[in-house]
This record gives C-alpha cells, sequence and structure tokens, in this order.
C-alpha cells in the first residue's frame, strides 16, 4: 500500500478561453512527504491547487487522492466518467485546503470553524467533533483563542484555524496556497514550524510558494512550475543548488538577486 | 363644504376590515414572494449559462411590465386553462410573483457581495452548495438583506391597493364603497391614507428592530470597522 501515493496527478490540463493555464501536468506525492511547488506568478501554482480541491474544473488528465480517482475517472472499459458532484464532495475532506486569505467564516468562533465542517460534512457527534477542534486547536498553540471570532485574531492565529479546520477532517493530504505571502515576514519562522510539526505526525503536504528560501527549508521535495508545465522536480538541495533547466536557473538568480537588493541581511522590507 | 369626520363613524368597522386584508394580503405575499425569490436568486447563481438565462427572463419580465397590468393578465388570463380561483387569492399570488422578481434581485446581489472565498472554502471541506449556502453564506447576508427587502415589502404594500381592481375587498376597495355610501371623497380617502401611512410606519418599525437584532449578533461576529458599522446600517445607535 506504501508504494500507492497519496496524490497522482497525471496528464492534467486547464485551459482559461483558450489560454492554457495547465499543461500536461505530471505530480506524484507520496505519503509523509513535503513537496514544494514553485514558480513566477502565473505559472498555474494556483491553478492546479484550485484543480486538486475541484473549484476549478480541469479540462483533460486525472488526480488520484490516496488511490482513489477525484472528479473523473477512467472505468475498466477505457471510457472517461465524469463524477457526480456527491461523489466529489464525498472526496473533498481527504483533499485539506489551506488558503492564502485563510477564508475563515467571520461569523463563527475559531473553534466553531473547526467544529462545523465535521459535524455538517462527516456526520460526527457534535460532542466529538468539539473534543476534536479543541485537541487540534491547543495543539496548534490556540487554547486560549478558542472561542474568539476570525477578526480578533492575528494573521498568523487564522491561518492556525485554518489549519486546524483543515486537519479536522482527516485529511489525507493539506494543500497551502502561498502561506507565507498574507503574514508579516518575521511569521515565516512560525509557518516553517507549523508545518514541520504536522510532517512529525507524518502528515502529507502540497506548498505552493514563491519564496525559494522558505521551499528549500520546509521541503523535501521541490517541483518547479513555469507556462503550466512541471519543468523540473528533484530534492530540493539539489534542485537550489544545481538547477538544470535554464528557465529554473534565471528565477532562482532572479530571486535570489532581488532578496540580496532589496532585504540586505535583514527582514525589514527598505524597498521604497 | 367643509371638512366632517363625523361621516365616517358608522364606516370604520368597513375601513378597518379592509386594512385587517391588506395586511393578510401583504404578509402572505411577502412570505410567498420571498420563498420564491431566494429560490430563484440560488437558481440564478448555478453554474452554467442555462439557469441565468431562465432567471433573468422572469425577472426582467415581472420588473418591466406595470402591476396593474400582470394582475389583469393572471387575472383574466386563468379562466383560459379552465382555472377558476377566488380573486383574494389570485391577487395575493400576483403580489407574491411581482414582489418575487425584485427579492430575487436583493438576494442575489448580497449573495455576490459576500467574498467567494466564503462560499469556495465550504465547498472545498465538502459541504453541499446548500450547506453552504446555510452555515457559511446565509448567516452573513442576513443583515444586508433588511433594508432593501424593508423598501420592497413597503411598495409591495402600497401597490397592494391596485388588488382593489379586481374586487379583492382590502383597504382601497372598501374606501371606494365608503366613498359611495357617504358622498364625502376626501374624508373617506384622508383617513384611509393615514392608515396606509400607519401600517408603513409599523413595518419600517419592524424592520428596524429586526436588523438591530440581527445586526447585534453580526456586529459581534463580522469584522468591520465600528465607525464604517455606524454608517453602513439604517439604525440610529444610542451608544
Amino acid at each position: 500500500m506504501s508504494a500507492t501515493p497519496v496524490l497522482r496527478v497525471s496528464a492534467l490540463t486547464k485551459r482559461f478561453h483558450g489560454v492554457i493555464a495547465l499543461d500536461q501536468v505530471y505530480l506524484d506525492v507520496h505519503a509523509g512527504e513535503i513537496v514544494a511547488l514553485i514558480g513566477p506568478s502565473g505559472c498555474g501554482k494556483s491553478t492546479l491547487l484550485r484543480c486538486l480541491t475541484w473549484l476549478e474544473q480541469p479540462d483533460d488528465g486525472f488526480i488520484e487522492v490516496a488511490g482513489k480517482p477525484l472528479g473523473r475517472e477512467l472505468t475498466p472499459g477505457g471510457v472517461v466518467r465524469h463524477q457526480s458532484r456527491r461523489q466529489i464532495d464525498a472526496l473533498r475532506p481527504q483533499v485539506g485546503i489551506v488558503f492564502q486569505q485563510f477564508n475563515l467564516w467571520p461569523h463563527m468562533t475559531a473553534l466553531e470553524n473547526v467544529v462545523r465542517p465535521q459535524t455538517v460534512v462527516l456526520g460526527r457527534p457534535r460532542a466529538e467533533a468539539i473534543r476534536r477542534g479543541e485537541e487540534l486547536l491547543t495543539r496548534l498553540g490556540l487554547a486560549d483563542r478558542m472561542d474568539r471570532h476570525p477578526h480578533a485574531l492575528s494573521g498568523g492565529q487564522k491561518q492556525r484555524v485554518a489549519i486546524a479546520r483543515a486537519l479536522a477532517m482527516d485529511p489525507a493530504l493539506m494543500l497551502f496556497d502561498e502561506p507565507t505571502s498574507a503574514l508579516d515576514p518575521e511569521l515565516v519562522g512560525e509557518v516553517l514550524a507549523v508545518l514541520r510539526s504536522l510532517a512529525e505526525i507524518g502528515m502529507t503536504m502540497l506548498v505552493v510558494t514563491h519564496e525559494i528560501g522558505f521551499a528549500a527549508n520546509v521541503a523535501d521535495r521541490i517541483a518547479f512550475m513555469d507556462q503550466g508545465r512541471i519543468l523540473e522536480e528533484g530534492p530540493a538541495r539539489d534542485i537550489i543548488a544545481a538547477p538544470k533547466e535554464p528557465r529554473l536557473r534565471n528565477f532562482i538568480d532572479l530571486v535570489m538577486a532581488n532578496r540580496r537588493h532589496d532585504n540586505p541581511g535583514t527582514t525589514i522590507d527598505t524597498t521604497e | 363644504m367643509h371638512f366632517d369626520p363625523a361621516v365616517l363613524v358608522d364606516y370604520w368597522p368597513l375601513l378597518l376590515q379592509g386594512a385587517w386584508l391588506t395586511l393578510q394580503v401583504s404578509v402572505a405575499a411577502l412570505v410567498m414572494g420571498y420563498a420564491a425569490g431566494i429560490a430563484v436568486a440560488l437558481i440564478a447563481l448555478m453554474p452554467g449559462w442555462l439557469p441565468g438565462l431562465v432567471t433573468g427572463f422572469y425577472v426582467e419580465t415581472l420588473r418591466n411590465i406595470p402591476f396593474i397590468i400582470i394582475l389583469f393578465v393572471v387575472y383574466y388570463g386563468l379562466p383560459f386553462w379552465g382555472i377558476r380561483l377566488p380573486a383574494t387569492l389570485v391577487g395575493t399570488a400576483a403580489l407574491a410573483l411581482f414582489a418575487s422578481a425584485y427579492y430575487a434581485e436583493i438576494v442575489r446581489a448580497a449573495i455576490l457581495a459576500l467574498p467567494r472565498g466564503q462560499f469556495e472554502s465550504a465547498r472545498a471541506i465538502g459541504m453541499s452548495p446548500m450547506s453552504a449556502m446555510w452555515h457559511v453564506v446565509a448567516p452573513q447576508i442576513l443583515r444586508a438583506l433588511v433594508p432593501p427587502s424593508t423598501n420592497m415589502t413597503l411598495t409591495m404594500m402600497k401597490e397592494s391597493a391596485v388588488l382593489s381592481s379586481i374586487t379583492v375587498p382590502e383597504l382601497t376597495y372598501q374606501s371606494l364603497v365608503v366613498q359611495g355610501n357617504t358622498f364625502a371623497p376626501f374624508e373617506v380617502f384622508a383617513a384611509v391614507a393615514s392608515i396606509y401611512w400607519l401600517m408603513a410606519v409599523v413595518i419600517a418599525e419592524i424592520s428596524r428592530r429586526l436588523e438591530r437584532r440581527v445586526g447585534a449578533v453580526q456586529a459581534e461576529a463580522v469584522s468591520r470597522n465600528r465607525i464604517a458599522d455606524r454608517y453602513l446600517s439604517l439604525v440610529a445607535r444610542r451608544t
């Protein structure tokens, strides 16, 4: 069983009004792995995440989560069959996503944000859902923030509530969309620590980021994407140290040069 | 000729009966119209081009025809299909139909004003579209719905006067009866005007309390600047 990847993406293609956003994307993520997806903005990273949660319907290709097809499947007869809305919804809790803007529900407390999907989607008894929610929020260091509404939480706290909300569904895979971009630079270390702690308990993660340093720190493997294609992937160290693909080399040079130029060794933003 | 409200003494019961029916018809049309409006708004937001086209046609048809014509079409049209119903029933249904188009637009606009990420995060976690609407969208738009819905309800209540033209014995119909009996049009219509005014004031006050109550729940919850909150609401705050 361990041979089955937690996420298998094959030949995934998505077009927006004829413009190709994802071009035959292949990607495997194995159990317990953290894969960082890097690339310049507009390269299709976020579109890929949206396809993996079926918020965007890919035009072609297949997604498998823990061995089960999501959205579209190949029947034994070789015919592509579209799954029903219910089938897709039933698989969705398996893929936890933490949005860039977190998208917490502002009319609920932090705890309720974590509890409600469990009762509504998984049909868990409320008492059990509360127990699970409290346990997760406590583990993420929010024991004293559970009764607060999102507007009374800091960015980092909101992110951890969003993580707890997704984890409460017992997902096979967690997706992170630019986890560092909506936070102050000094919180990057905190995000890193949270992702590492998730890795320790064996969580499988796909992290979209344009921060190479963050990717190198957090990921086992890095995949580089440009113009809707995954051009190069491999162990994080190799990708940063010895990029083969010229476009990846350019991207890394550009990012490194900017960083040296803009932030000379500090986290204080000195641009303009 | 002088103003003599005494002529109305014998006819108060008739006017009150009319006012009571106006109220009943308006409340029934509000409930039915809002239910239909919500349904139309939800269909309008379904993916694909067909639902939008169909609901767009529904809304634009009802909004671009004078209510009295809608009423006549329904009232005189139904017998063509062999359906004969009491005028009050037909009138109420026509009023609900008319209002539903406006309620649909109010609900649709309120849903669209909510950031898309709210609905999407509920869907991505596995909630069905209806669950996402119920648990995530509806509680957040309730307050925004109150002021425009109140406006429409007041308009509709006043528009119900048109039902007199198909013999529904509501307030305006009764006022015409009383006027015919007393030959005191000014006294009668002045009295009727104040009854309509009073009913509208009561509806507006109910709505104000409703907004304050929904607001009290939501102000706690929704992140919004306190100052902005004060100016964005129709409620005059005491504090």
